[in-house]
């Protein structure tokens, strides 16, 4: 994994210090209403919220070793709206007796101008895409159902071709570092999505190749 | 003989009044519970309530058609003094609800037939009853069973449609495996997604990637996709090093981050 391990991370303290708890799956485009039906049933009742969002994620390549990680998020869907700085850590996956991958995880709403500040800073942008899809939630769970499209002329979000017949199922959880007994809750919640959709922890340094 | 019916009547008048009065008490209470404590009052206690009430009407109903028991019916009351005025006796035998005996509550408590509306929509429905002939009612009556016993069929058998539609449902796939993971590397390191982004000007009119782009054009585009996508792509004087330390990443990088960011920051402190 390029981002660096989360011990040597300058992040402590207060809010901050949060870890995101992961649970991924897929489900197929025939069988996304059935899916949302259930999700509309086992979620918090609140009204259908659906977004578009384009994500650009950047990179900084450092005097040594494995580049620098930032995702940064805007809304498509409510251009005014502010970006989204995502920092992700490197994955957990190996403790068996956690349900769910674990990462540590760093949110910050940013000004239009962040890819202009990411650039000075000496960041590039790797790669781009668009997500359009659902959210649910149910108490701290989120469920995000969404589609992800590659952007074929780069810039352009008008102009995207859907990555593939399905959409990616993420489960996940904020909680301080240390929680694991989210993990539990979250694979109970998986558990009444089968067979309809198998949420689980995949290692995503094996989906590299 | 006379004596002896009189007698009789009487006594069951007072254990219909006993009865009567049980249930009164019996809604009083449960009126005063639905008033009072309906916060903690639990289903179960409301269920027993109205067993209580139920079984004491059960009563009444027995004794009324006892074999002993005269029949009501056959006696008569007649209303033999109207007044207009207050007449305090009969105010405190009904606790109050009958203030006066006068011709206005009369027709009402002494009525032994319906309301007059109830009466004329009574006459109203046997009339269209006996206007539909004898073999449409007939027919009515087939479609109605018909339906009925549709229903009661639909009821009692449900399991069959549900198998059926389960059975349906487990033979489609809902998932693909595969699509699972290429969606994770996607979101994961865009895999997938086009990262090969020419160094070049960006296509004009979108704001914010044009001067991002244009910033660096020395930096040569980085890709992640493991040891084989690390290029020595920074042309500074420490590309080189990074092939070496796979996976780790000392903490100069972190300092880097940070000079980078305080020089940058407007305010900084």
């Amino acid at each position: 994994m390029e981002a660096p391990p989360v011990t040597v991370m300058p992040v402590t303290g207060g809010t901050i210090n949060m870890m995101e708890y992961l649970l991924q799956g897929s489900v197929l485009d025939q069988a996304l209403e059935s899916l949302l039906h259930r999700l509309r049933g086992l979620c918090d009742n609140m009204e259908p919220e659906t977004f578009t969002d384009h994500e650009l994620v950047y990179l900084l390549k450092g005097q040594q070793g494995n580049p620098f990680i930032l995702r940064a998020r805007r809304s498509l869907s409510h251009p005014t709206a502010p970006w989204h700085l995502r920092y992700l850590g490197q994955p957990e996956v190996g403790d068996k007796s956690r349900h769910a991958l674990v990462r540590n995880c760093v949110d910050v709403a940013a000004s239009h101008t962040l890819p202009e500040f990411l650039n000075e800073m000496g960041f590039r942008l790797d790669h781009e895409f668009v997500a359009t899809g659902h959210i649910f939630r149910k108490g701290a769970l989120k469920v995000v159902v969404s589609k992800l499209s590659r952007i074929l002329v780069p810039g352009n979000t008008e102009n995207t071709e859907r990555l593939s017949l399905s959409y990616l199922v993420e489960l996940s959880v904020l909680a301080s570092a240390g929680q694991d007994n989210v993990s539990e809750d979250m694979r109970s919640f998986a558990e009444q999505l089968k067979p309809l959709v198998h949420l689980e922890k995949i290692d995503p340094s094996k989906q590299r190749h | 003989m006379q004596q002896r019916e009189e007698k009789q009547l009487e006594a069951s008048v007072d254990s219909l009044i006993s009865r009567v009065s049980h249930v009164k008490n019996a809604l009083h209470s449960f009126i005063y519970k639905l008033e009072n404590e309906y916060e903690r009052l639990t289903w179960p206690s409301v269920l027993d309530n109205f067993a209580l009430l139920s079984g004491q009407l059960n009563t009444i109903n027995k004794l009324l058609r006892n074999e002993k028991t005269p029949s009501f019916r056959t006696q008569v009351i007649i209303p033999l003094l109207l007044s207009p005025d207050r007449d305090e006796d009969l105010a405190k035998l009904t606790e109050q609800r009958v203030p006066v005996f006068s011709h206005e509550i009369v027709p009402d408590y002494l009525r032994t037939k319906p309301d007059p509306e109830v009466e004329e929509q009574e006459k109203q429905l046997s009339a269209e009853a006996g206007r539909i002939g004898p073999e449409v009612a007939q027919k009515q009556i087939q479609t109605l069973n018909k339906l009925c016993s549709n229903l009661l069929e639909k009821l009692n058998n449900p399991r069959d449609d549900r198998d059926a539609d389960t059975a349906g449902r487990q033979n489609k796939p809902s998932f693909n495996p595969a699509d699972t993971n290429a969606l994770v590397g996607a979101v994961a390191f865009g895999k997938g997604l086009s990262k090969c982004r020419p160094p070049g000007p960006v296509a004009p009119g979108h704001p914010g990637q044009g001067p991002m782009m244009s910033g660096g054009p020395t930096l040569q585009q980085v890709t992640i996709g493991g040891t084989s996508g690390q290029q020595a792509g920074m042309g500074g004087p420490v590309a080189p090093q990074q092939q070496g330390q796979p996976g780790k990443m000392p903490s100069s990088i972190k300092t880097n981050i940070k000079s980078a960011s305080s020089s940058m920051h407007p305010y900084n402190r």
